[in-house]
C-alpha cells in the first residue's frame, strides 16, 4: 500500500487521454484523495502526442514528482518520450495493439485497452478502458465507476452507458499477470472535493467579487477564463463578449468600470503588451481595472504552450511613464479564487489598476481543492459615492490620495476624466505645481499595501535560509523542502507590486541567506526586490527558463551549490 | 427645458480661431438641449487629436481616452449603463487610422450610441502630417512631396461594414449639422456621422470655400431615398463621398440586444450560497 501515487497517461492529442486522465482525478478526489495533474501539449492542434501526469495522495499536493510509478501508453510515442520520468521499479502499460515496448529493464505488461473497448461496443471507449485498470490498480472499488459513468452519461443514449459499464466490467475481470499489490493507495478520507484549474477559479471569483463584464481575446494560457465567463455572466445578467484585439479588451473594461460594473479581461504576455497604454489610461483616470495575466513564454509568440512567469519587468517597467498599480500573484487555485475578490477589491478601493499575475502551470494545472468558503460579506467599493455635489472634485487632493468618486448618472456628478495630467476637477492641466502634487496623489494611494504582511511563511526553524518565491513555483519548492527533510524555511510573496517592503525587510534582516526561485532568465523577483530594498549580498537566485516548471529535484540540486 | 449653455462648461477651447471643431461641439449642446437630455446621464467620450479635446468642454460626463480608442471605452460605457447616451467623437486619425479596426467593429455590433468623425483630413495635433483620408497629393510635414496612398472612403466603409446609420454633415452648415446628430442619437443602434471639419491651420486645400463649392445637400433632393442602401453607396460614389445630409439609415435597427433590461451597473448582484454551493458542485 502506498500514500501516494503518480501516474503519467500518454496517447495521440484529441483522442480522448487527457479527459481520461481528469475523470480518473475527479473519481479520486470524491473519494476524499487530493490530485495534481499537468498536461504537456503538442504543438499540433489534434494529432501529435500529448500526456498528462497525475499526482493523487492522501495528503494535500502542489506538484507532480520527479518520477511516476506507472506509465500508461495509447501511443508509440509516449514511452520513448517519458521513459526517464519513470522510477527505476516503476510500471509500464501499453495497449495490446501498440508494440512490445522493448523496455525490458521495467516491469512492463500489454494491456487490451483497445480490443475490450471494441468488445464492449466501440474503441472510442480505450481511454475509460486505460482509466479503469488504474482504477483497479489502484484498488478503487468498481462500482465508483459505475457510478461515475452513470453520471458522466446521464443525458447520452442508454446505449452509450451501457456500452461504457461493460467495457468497465471486463477490464475488472480481466486477469492481470503482474504483481501490482504495492501499487493500492491507501483509503482516502472520504470527503469530497472539487477539482478544479487556476483560470476557472478566476472566473469564479470574478462572478462572486459581483464583475458582470469581460472583455477579451482568446490567448493561451487564459482562454478558460473567458470561455467560463461566457457561459456563466450570462445566466447572471453580465456580458463576456469576444473583441478585435487586446487594445479594444482593456478599454473596454475601462470603459464598462468608469461607469460601474465590475469589468474583467485576461491576457497572456503578447496581449499584455498591447494593453499596456490602456493600463496607464486607467490609472491616470483613477479607474478600477482588473487585469488576469497568465504567462507563458516569451517574448514574442515563444513557446505559447509552455510556463514561464517572465512577466515581471513588464508589469513593473512596461508602461510609459510612473503610475501605480497592484500586482497579486496566487500560488493555488484557492488562491486564485480569493485573490481575484480581493482584486476586484482592491480595484475600487485603490482606484487604479490590479493585475492578477497566473502562470501557465497554475492557470492549467487541475488541482484538488479545499472547499471555497461562501461568504456574504466580501464587497468593497471604497469611496464609491451615490450623490454628486456641485464642482465635482473627482480628483481631489486627500489624506489618503484616495478621491471621491461617482458613476455617470448620477445628478451633480458630472465630470471630466483624462490621460492627460489634470486639476482636481478632471481637466487637463500643463500646471507644474499641479503635476506634482497629482503624480504624489496617486503614487500615495497604495503606500498602506507596503507595510502588509503579504508573504506567506512556513517556519521550520533549523537552517538560517528562506526560499522565497511566487506563483505555481510554491507547491514546488514545499514538495522540495519536505524531501529534504523540512531544513528549509520557505514561502512565497502573495503582493509583487507594491512589495511588502517593511515585511521583506524584516526578512532580510533576519535570514543568512535568502534565496528566490522563479521562471525566468533574469531572475526578474531577484532583481526588483533588490533593487528597491538592497540586500544583494544576501539574496541569490534560482532560475529557470526552458519552458518547463521546476521539478522538486531540480530545485534541491541548484540549492546544493547555493547553500 | 434644457438650454444649450447648461451644457457648456465654460472651459475656453484650445482650438485655434475659425477651427471647424468649434461647430460640432456647438451642435452636439444643440442637439443635447433640443433633446434635453439630462446632463448626468450624457456621456461624451473622446479621443487623442485636436477634435479630442471635446469632451472637456462639455459639461456632463466625459472621458477623454487614449489615441483610437475612444470607441472601445464608449462601448464599455453603454453595455455598462444602457440608460446613458453616449456619444463619442474623435478626429479622422482617431477613427481611421490608429482606431479604424475599432470604427469596423463597433459598427458590426451596433451597439445604440453616437460616433462623431471630425473630419479635417489631416493630423492637426502633430503639427500638420497626412491622414489616411488626405486625397492624393496633399503636401504635409510628413508627405513632403504629396501624398501618394489613395484615401479611405468612409461613407462606402461604413455603409459595406454593416452600418444601420450613416450621416454626413459641414461645420459651417450649423442647423444640419445639429438635426443630423438629433437623428443620430435618436437612432438605435449605433450612428456614424462624418463631419467635414476644416482645419484652418494645416489643410489649405480642402477649406470652407472648397466645401462650399464641392459638397451635395442631399435634403435638397427630393428623391432621394436614405433607406435605399443600393441608392447610398451609388450617391456617395457619384459625389465622391462629398455630400451631407442623412446618407443611410436601417429603419429596422434595434440595436444590439442585450441579455435583460436593467443596466448591468444596476443589477441585483448577489448570489446565494445555495446557488454558489451548485457552481461548486459542477467541479466535483
Ligand atoms: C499611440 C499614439 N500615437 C501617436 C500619438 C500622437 N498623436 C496625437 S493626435 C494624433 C493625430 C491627430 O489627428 P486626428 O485624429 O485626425 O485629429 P485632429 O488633431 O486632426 O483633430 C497623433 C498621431 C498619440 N497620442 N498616441
Ligand atoms: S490645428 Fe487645425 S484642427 Fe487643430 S485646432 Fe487648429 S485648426 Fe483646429
Amino acid at each position: 500500500m502506498v500514500n501516494n501515487i503518480t501516474i503519467l497517461m500518454g496517447g495521440i492529442q484529441g483522442e480522448g487521454v487527457v479527459s481520461a486522465g481528469i475523470n480518473l482525478m475527479k473519481t479520486l478526489s470524491k473519494l476524499g484523495y487530493y490530485t495534481y495533474g499537468c498536461r504537456s501539449f503538442s504543438s499540433r492542434i489534434k494529432g501529435g502526442n500529448n500526456t498528462i501526469t497525475l499526482h493523487a495522495s492522501t495528503e494535500k499536493i502542489l506538484c507532480i514528482p520527479d518520477k511516476s510509478d506507472i506509465i500508461i501508453a495509447f501511443d508509440d510515442e509516449t514511452i520513448p518520450q517519458n521513459i526517464d520520468k519513470l522510477k527505476e521499479d516503476g510500471l509500464i502499460l501499453y495497449d495490446s495493439t501498440l508494440k512490445d515496448d522493448g523496455y525490458k529493464d521495467y516491469k512492463s505488461t500489454p494491456l487490451p485497452m483497445t480490443e475490450i473497448a471494441k468488445t464492449a461496443g466501440s474503441t472510442i471507449m480505450k481511454n475509460t478502458c486505460g482509466m479503469a485498470f488504474i482504477g483497479r490498480i489502484l484498488g478503487i472499488d468498481r462500482l465508483i465507476f459505475e457510478e461515475s459513468i452513470k453520471e458522466k452519461y446521464a443525458k447520452k443514449a442508454d446505449s452509450i452507458i451501457t456500452q461504457n459499464l461493460k467495457a468497465l466490467e471486463l477490464v475488472y475481470n480481466h486477469s492481470i499477470d503482474i504483481q501490482m499489490d504495492h501499487l493500492i493507495l491507501t483509503g482516502g478520507d472520504g470527503f469530497s472535493r472539487p477539482l478544479m484549474i487556476g483560470n476557472e477559479a478566476i472566473a469564479l471569483g470574478a462572478l462572486m467579487a459581483e464583475c458582470r463584464f469581460m472583455a477579451a481575446y482568446p490567448i493561451t494560457p487564459a482562454s478558460e477564463i473567458m470561455e467560463y465567463l461566457g457561459n456563466l455572466l450570462p445566466r447572471y445578467g453580465g456580458v463576456m463578449m469576444q473583441v478585435e484585439d487586446e487594445i479594444a479588451a482593456v478599454n473596454m473594461v475601462i470603459g464598462a468600470s468608469y461607469a460601474g460594473t465590475r469589468a474583467i479581461t485576461a491576457t497572456s504576455g503578447p496581449g499584455l503588451s498591447l494593453m499596456q497604454e490602456g493600463i496607464g489610461l486607467a490609472s491616470m483616470t483613477e479607474t478600477p481595472l482588473v487585469i488576469v495575466d497568465s504567462q507563458r513564454v516569451g517574448p514574442s509568440t515563444g513557446l505559447p504552450t509552455k510556463h514561464e512567469q517572465s512577466d515581471l519587468y513588464s508589469l513593473y517597467y512596461g508602461g510609459h511613464g510612473e503610475y501605480p498599480s497592484i500586482i497579486l500573484a496566487p500560488a493555488s487555485v484557492e488562491d486564485c479564487y480569493y485573490d481575484t475578490i480581493r482584486a476586484f477589491n482592491l480595484a475600487d478601493e485603490y482606484q487604479c489598476p490590479v493585475i492578477i499575475l497566473s502562470d501557465l502551470s497554475l492557470s492549467l494545472s487541475p488541482q484538488t481543492i479545499d472547499p471555497l468558503t461562501y461568504n456574504e460579506d466580501i464587497i468593497n467599493r471604497g469611496k464609491l459615492m451615490d450623490k454628486g455635489r456641485e464642482n465635482f472634485e473627482a480628483f481631489s487632493f486627500t489624506e489618503d490620495g484616495i478621491s471621491q468618486r461617482v458613476l455617470p448618472g448620477t445628478v451633480g456628478g458630472e465630470h471630466h476624466v483624462t490621460g492627460l495630467e489634470h486639476n482636481q476637477l478632471g481637466l487637463p492641466s500643463n500646471d507644474s505645481v499641479n503635476r506634482r502634487k497629482m503624480m504624489d496623489k496617486r503614487f500615495k494611494k497604495i503606500q498602506p499595501l507596503e507595510s502588509l504582511q503579504e508573504v506567506c511563511l512556513t517556519k521550520n526553524h533549523k537552517e538560517s535560509v528562506l526560499l522565497l518565491t511566487f506563483g505555481s513555483n510554491y507547491g514546488i519548492v514545499k514538495e522540495a523542502v519536505e524531501l529534504a527533510g523540512n531544513k528549509y524555511d520557505y514561502g512565497y510573496i502573495k503582493v509583487i507590486k507594491p512589495l511588502p517592503k517593511d515585511q521583506l525587510k524584516d526578512l532580510l534582516d533576519t535570514y543568512k541567506k535568502v534565496i528566490i526561485i522563479e521562471n525566468n532568465f533574469h531572475g526578474q523577483l531577484a532583481k526588483i526586490i533588490i533593487g528597491q530594498l538592497g540586500y544583494k549580498d544576501k539574496i541569490s537566485s534560482i532560475h529557470k527558463y526552458d519552458g518547463s516548471p521546476f521539478t522538486p529535484f531540480e530545485i534541491l540540486e541548484e540549492l546544493g551549490g547555493l547553500i | 427645458m434644457s438650454a444649450t449653455k447648461d451644457y457648456s462648461n465654460n472651459v475656453n477651447p484650445t482650438w485655434c480661431p475659425g477651427c471647424g471643431h468649434f461647430s460640432i461641439l456647438r451642435a452636439l449642446q444643440i442637439a443635447a438641449s433640443r433633446l434635453e437630455i439630462p446632463k448626468e446621464s450624457l456621456v461624451s467620450v473622446s479621443g487623442i487629436g485636436c477634435s479630442g479635446r471635446l469632451s472637456g468642454y462639455m459639461s456632463s460626463y466625459g472621458f477623454h481616452g487614449i489615441h483610437g480608442r475612444s470607441l472601445p471605452i464608449a462601448q464599455g460605457i453603454k453595455l455598462s449603463n444602457k440608460d446613458l447616451t453616449v456619444v463619442a467623437s474623435g478626429g479622422d486619425g482617431d477613427g481611421f487610422a490608429i482606431g479604424l479596426s475599432h470604427t469596423l467593429h463597433a459598427i458590426r455590433r451596433n451597439i445604440d450610441m453616437t460616433y462623431v468623425v471630425m473630419n479635417n483630413q489631416v493630423y492637426g495635433l502633430t503639427k500638420g502630417h497626412t491622414s489616411p483620408l488626405s486625397d492624393v497629393g496633399f503636401v504635409t510635414k510628413s508627405t513632403p512631396y504629396g501624398a501618394i496612398d489613395s484615401p479611405i472612403r468612409p461613407g462606402i466603409l461604413t455603409l459595406s461594414s454593416g452600418a444601420t446609420f450613416f450621416a454626413q454633415g459641414f461645420s459651417a452648415f450649423q442647423e444640419e449639422l445639429v438635426e443630423i446628430i438629433i437623428k443620430a442619437i435618436q437612432h438605435k443602434g449605433f450612428s456614424l456621422v462624418n463631419v467635414f471639419s476644416p482645419c484652418v491651420t494645416y489643410n489649405k486645400v480642402n477649406t470652407y470655400q472648397w466645401f462650399r463649392h464641392q459638397l451635395v445637400n442631399l435634403q435638397e433632393d427630393e428623391n432621394y431615398n436614405p433607406n435605399d442602401l443600393q441608392g447610398a453607396f451609388n450617391t456617395l460614389l457619384n459625389t465622391n463621398g462629398l455630400c451631407t445630409g442623412l446618407v443611410y439609415q436601417r429603419v429596422d435597427s434595434e440595436g444590439r440586444s442585450e441579455t435583460n433590461d436593467t443596466p448591468l451597473s444596476k443589477l441585483d448582484l448577489k448570489i446565494t450560497e445555495e446557488e454558489f454551493n451548485r457552481l461548486m458542485n459542477a467541479f466535483k
